[in-house]
């Protein structure tokens, strides 16, 4: 679990290019699409359906599923295991 | 009569304003020149490190016309500066690497192809200004002084009282970007002319 | 005063004016299931020229739009030194050289038609059709120019179906404007083209009058609309004041309505905030698809067509408003005198266009 969570945070950053970003900067509660958080917007949010049908093998057929499970590294998580089950 | 205030040229390793050099590449840096720039000038406008390359020339420019230039920040209403660019590759280097992502990446990338657009950076600009004037990209063999000057008069004659004009060719290792802004009811600049548009443009500074 | 005519559109609905025309005239759409369009062979809905096959398929259209103006005009205007080519697109001929969209085609119109003066690209997303239109105008009224033959097109690619593809942004049925059920556009390809002068005996049938038009950025986000329509209101408020315009004097509206949930929406918010709802609306993507840099010029020519057979035409998959402010959206055909029309345009970048036609 904890491997996947570190795995995400890497594939985050590069998937959406972060600069000065690194995995021990975002925790694993942050709100990825917070100011305070990560700052991501909704074509970030796209880019993480991307990231995850690549890294994953996971399809994302409705956008809006990506909004519950985007919220932070530990949602990305969860929902990695619930469809992967 | 109008007159060219402020103008910026960004080279592959020279960045300079009014003709004052203001910043050069360090090869050995692993930074991009443009986030050398970004970070030696100290903005701070996180939404840079998102925008493709020639959005981050257009940004980097008109935020050094905008520091040289106070008055730019506050002589004019919201909607009164028009923005008119032009180039010669539209957004061909973002475009090849929209294209790389799904041949060569697995999927179509959805934040390149945002940017595969050449009058993008007009946008990003207009957000960052709050600026809800005029807008032109315009895409011509090479750069046309007559063009600037023809198209640059017909907005000031209308609602635009100043124009952030800007010549921005990215594609590759070359990069040859030219902005300058025009305005009108202004003591001290350059007549903004053909003659004076053709010399100023130079890239060979 | 300038004038606006010569109206041309190519598209799966035919490849004359009069082909486009009857087609709307019976809410025909050129809108077919396309198999293996997508990423991933997804199929999609397109509106798409399946004649048109090749290479060059956008330089091809641009000459085979320039050719039908040329019948429609005075032959010696094209190669005069008093005209000026002016060309809307996003992609141009992106499949033939990504480094250099435009150089090729411009060359085949230069050459073709010995065109004293090199074609200017507009390349503005979703508003360069109208801010072509806008820029012809505004080069012969200032006297730079006589005339100007703006030319939109765009062609489908992988490149921009993938694209959208990539924002969830594409219809899964044939796109719904302004309707309930809308969930995004269908992409279309085709050309339009319109002849703008200060010269009324150029044109074999009668012009009509093109006012000046203006452009506005949203200043809010670069792929998304605005959520209180701020560069559509500007641009439509500055060319009705512009042109000492009441709200009450425009008989119909060409609007944008791509059909994706928040542009249809961003579209009626400012419409309402300029006092436009009652006027007769529509988008033409339900015929057309969306056609990007070509859409400008392909709908102001059928919004041309419409004041010329003084009829409106249904906006094609409208059956229930599904935005917050309500807008008169044509629900069926009908005849009606239109002497003074809006067409707006709204795109990615955030820009906004607006110009208004009147029948002379």
């Amino acid at each position: 679990m904890d491997n996947l969570k570190e795995d995400l945070k890497t594939q985050i950053i590069e998937q959406l290019n972060l600069e000065d970003i690194t995995p021990a900067d975002i925790a694993d509660d942050a709100m990825l699409f917070s100011d305070d958080g990560l700052g991501l917007d909704s074509i970030d949010a796209l880019e993480l359906i991307v990231l995850l049908e690549k890294y994953h093998g996971i399809q994302v057929t409705n956008p809006d599923e990506g909004k519950v499970a985007f919220k932070s590294i530990n949602t990305m998580a969860d929902y990695i295991h619930a469809r992967l089950g | 009569m109008s007159l060219i205030t402020t103008y910026c040229h960004l080279s592959a390793d020279i960045c300079s304003v009014n003709g004052e050099i203001v910043a050069k590449r360090n090869i050995e840096s692993d930074e991009s020149w443009f986030r050398q720039i970004y970070k030696e000038q100290e903005f701070a406008y996180p939404k840079f490190n998102k925008m493709d390359i020639l959005s981050q020339a257009g940004f980097l420019a008109s935020e050094l016309i905008k520091r040289a230039n106070p008055r730019i920040a506050t002589a004019y209403g919201d909607d009164e500066i028009a923005l008119f660019f032009a180039n010669h590759a539209s957004s061909a280097d973002t475009d090849m690497r929209f294209v790389h992502s799904y041949e060569h990446n697995g999927a179509p990338s959805p934040s390149l192809f945002v940017y595969t657009l050449p009058n993008i950076v007009l946008g990003e600009i207009a957000i960052a200004n709050k600026w809800y004037g005029e807008n032109m990209f315009a895409v011509l063999p090479k750069f046309a002084p007559e063009f600037f000057f023809n198209y640059g008069q017909i907005l000031l004659s209308g609602s635009s009282k100043a124009i952030l004009c800007g010549w921005l060719e990215i594609l590759g290792n070359a990069i040859n970007v030219f902005l300058f802004f025009v305005e009108n009811n202004v003591e001290n600049g350059t007549a903004f002319n053909h003659e004076n548009l053709l010399k100023l443009s130079s890239f060979n500074l | 005063m300038t004038y606006i005519g010569a109206e041309v559109i190519i598209s799966p609905m035919g490849g004359t004016t009069a082909e486009n025309w009857s087609a709307m005239r019976a809410n025909r759409s050129g809108i077919s299931l396309v198999s293996k369009a997508g990423f991933d062979n997804a199929d999609f809905y397109l509106s798409k020229i399946l004649s048109l096959s090749g290479g060059y398929k956008f330089e091809k259209l641009l000459l085979e739009a320039l050719e039908s103006v040329s019948a429609m005009i005075d032959p010696e205007i094209l190669s005069s030194e008093r005209t000026i080519i002016i060309v809307s697109s996003t992609k141009g001929e992106l499949d033939e050289d990504i480094k250099d969209q435009f150089s090729h085609s411009a060359k085949a119109l230069v050459t073709r038609f010995k065109l004293v003066n090199e074609p200017v690209i507009v390349s503005n997303a979703c508003i360069s059709g109208v801010l072509a239109i806008n820029t012809a105008q505004q080069f012969i009224q200032a006297k730079i120019y006589d005339h100007a033959v703006v030319i939109g097109c765009d062609v489908i690619s992988d490149f921009v179906v993938y694209g959208f593809q990539s924002l969830f942004a594409i219809s899964d049925a044939p796109c719904l404007p302004f309707d309930a059920q809308r969930n995004g556009i269908t992409m279309g390809e085709g050309c339009g083209a319109v002849v703008v002068s200060n010269a009324k005996e150029i044109f074999q049938n009668a012009p009509l009058a093109l006012f000046p038009g203006t452009s506005a950025n949203d200043a809010n986000h670069i792929s998304g609309p605005s959520r209180t329509g701020e560069g559509l209101f500007r641009s439509v408020k500055r060319t009705l004041e512009l042109n000492k315009i009441a709200t009450d004097e425009i008989d119909f509206i060409s609007a944008h309505g791509t059909a994706t949930v928040f542009n249809d929406e961003m579209e009626s918010i400012a419409f309402d905030r300029l006092g436009l709802n009652d006027v007769p609306l529509n988008s033409l993507k339900g015929y057309f698809g969306h056609t990007l840099g070509a859409a400008g010029v392909i709908e102001t020519a059928a919004s041309m067509q419409m004041m010329r057979n003084s009829t409106l035409i249904k906006s094609l998959g409208y059956q229930a408003s599904g935005t917050s402010k309500t807008l008169n959206v044509i629900s069926e055909n009908k005849e009606k005198k239109l002497n003074t029309i809006l067409k707006t345009a709204s795109g990615f970048g955030g820009g906004n266009a607006s110009l208004i036609i009147r029948s002379l």
